[in-house]
């Protein structure tokens, strides 16, 4: 059963980021903030009480860019996965939670972090729940734009395609900033509608911002009994308005100011 | 070695539905019964080794126990961060089937030779490293590791062979002397056994498992002996010569332990895996030679 009804609120969950970053003094608050949506959608989409209990028949969420694991780990906690004290303790001496998300935290289903693994994963987990006769769940697998630079996507993608794995969704956290500089500046892949298209994918692109947006998405993928993507629209550092859009902020870490600042910002977005 | 493990593995897929195979693209008129008789538990996932490791990984999120095949050359170098991230981090009982390992793919040249993913693999935590010398070894290894609960990686020899000795994951074959110790695996298991049949003052170590390493019967064996030789188409400090010297040291033995090893590795191209035995003196002539060497 979808766990929609929580309705989670995308800047609350931000504010929960930032005070984890804050506290760690941690990274890589640009991809954090710009995959938020997205992991409210589908973690909105999911039957979150399958996931706790580790049922064998549980959606799957994969998270191949693992550099946002304060996001992850804070939707968790909005969805009920995570308790507040296990967060307190983000990238703290003896924590299972760092700074790229990890299997060994209840709940997350592959440890990521080198980019291009999640997918290939996720065709795992998704050719296995059909060989097992599974037909009601569903593999979601969250990218970042950078992260479509690794030639292993485009293996899975193949793979997936030429296997019809109508139950394996890739979803592009189209920020379109990588490590230190603009995608298109690197390798440009943009449009990516026309790539996935390409490789056999039916694109819907989305404001990567808009979480209704992102499951109708999904929900019009699984209609269609094709493969598709969703490509997720989105802005590097959303919502933290100094940092939206500055390849810095995959590195820089928040200073006391710029702490308050943010989550100023967060609540006055929350106001309007 | 690899139709006697293909046979062992085909049977234990009909009496195991955790079993699941996976090639990319290799296996010619050895795999295609995979296909035919468990079609939902077979997949050819193309040249595509990253992808390959991928979805092995996956499948454990599901619960199968993934017998991944290819040559070893594509099978671990390649995917080697997928091994280790994927499969090796989480513990997941994924099983590497490789080939050509040492000179078995002797004429394809330099990038089919294996001489170094014993040591690629063995620097990963938690991979354990089989490499059958013996049929019936091979025949009884594939129930053992369709029970691990971690990651194993098994170089399957080209040639069969047979010895009634050659049984368990470590077989000691005592000489009348103590003086030499030879200790071979796979490939040069029947060079280390010649010579013993010709000198039966040596002893031989036959290792089936190489990491870890049986510690008990090993540093027994090289206390009862005033040198050891290791005989291996594999880079030596990387393989199991540095394993022995790791052991020897740790237990105190006082025991030489030299190496027969291909270690000066050149690009000249033999046309059969006895080119390069002979030329890396990993055959009898080359052990007996060393054994007299002071």
């Amino acid at each position: 059963m979808p766990s929609a009804c929580l309705r989670v609120e995308p800047n609350q969950v931000r504010a929960t980021v930032l005070e984890m970053l804050y506290r760690a003094g941690a990274s890589h608050l640009g991809p954090c903030m710009s995959v938020v949506d997205i992991l409210v959608a589908l973690y909105g989409a999911v039957d979150v009480e399958a996931i706790r209990q580790g049922r064998p028949d549980r959606s799957r969420i994969i998270v191949s860019k693992g550099h946002c694991a304060a996001a992850v780990y804070a939707v968790m906690h909005h969805y009920g996965l995570l308790s507040a004290d296990a967060l307190a303790d983000y990238c703290r001496e003896g924590s299972l939670l760092a700074g790229h998300v990890s299997h060994a935290v209840k709940g997350v289903e592959h440890s990521t972090g080198a980019l291009g693994h999640g997918l290939p994963v996720a065709c795992g987990c998704a050719i296995g729940l059909r060989s097992r006769g599974d037909e009601g769940s569903r593999v979601f697998c969250v990218m970042g734009d950078g992260e479509l630079q690794e030639g292993s996507v485009w293996e899975a993608l193949m793979f997936a395609r030429h296997h019809r794995l109508r139950n394996l969704v890739p979803l592009v956290d189209n920020n379109r900033i990588s490590s230190i500089t603009a995608t298109d500046r690197v390798i440009d892949l943009q449009p990516l509608e026309n790539r996935f298209a390409g490789f056999g994918f039916e694109p819907y692109v989305v404001d990567g911002h808009d979480v209704e947006a992102i499951q109708e998405a999904l929900e019009s993928i699984e209609r269609r009994g094709e493969p598709g993507v969703v490509i997720c629209n989105t802005v590097k550092g959303r919502g933290v308005p100094f940092a939206e859009n500055e390849p810095i902020w995959h590195y820089r870490s928040l200073g006391e100011e710029q702490f308050r600042a943010a989550l100023a910002a967060l609540a006055e977005a929350m106001r309007q | 070695m690899r139709g006697i493990i293909m046979d062992a593995l085909f049977a234990a897929m009909k009496a195991d539905e955790r079993v699941f195979f996976l090639t990319a693209d290799m296996g010619i008129n050895l795999v295609e019964r995979f296909a035919e008789s468990y079609p939902s538990r077979f997949l050819n996932v193309g040249i595509a080794e990253q992808n390959l490791i991928g979805i092995s990984a996956g499948l454990c999120n599901l619960g199968y126990r993934p017998f991944a095949y290819t040559i070893s050359n594509f099978l671990v170098h390649r995917p080697y961060e997928q091994i280790r991230n994927d499969v090796a981090l989480h513990g997941y009982p994924v099983t590497l089937l490789g080939t050509s390992g040492g000179f078995d793919n002797a004429p394809l040249g330099p990038t089919h030779h294996v001489v170094d993913e014993l040591g690629a693999l063995g620097a990963l935590a938690g991979i354990d490293l089989y490499c059958p010398s013996s049929t019936n070894c091979a025949r009884e290894l594939v129930g053992r590791l369709i029970e691990r609960e971690r990651p194993a990686y098994v170089r399957m020899p080209k040639d069969n062979f047979d010895h009634p000795a050659l049984e368990g994951e470590t077989a000691y074959l005592p000489g009348s002397g103590r003086q030499t110790l030879i200790i071979g695996y796979g490939a040069t298991a029947p060079a280390c056994i010649a010579v013993q049949e010709t000198n039966p003052a040596v002893s031989v170590l036959i290792c089936q498992r190489l990491r870890p390493l049986d510690e008990e019967v090993v540093a027994g064996a090289l206390a009862r002996h005033d040198q050891a030789i290791v005989v291996e188409d594999h880079l030596a400090a990387s393989g199991v010569y540095g394993a022995l010297c790791r052991l020897a040291m740790e237990y105190q033995i006082r025991c030489r332990v030299r190496s027969l090893a291909p270690d000066n590795y050149s690009l000249q191209v033999g046309a059969s895996p006895r080119f390069y035995q002979a030329r890396y003196r990993l055959d009898k002539g080359g052990i007996e030679e060393m054994i007299c060497q002071p």
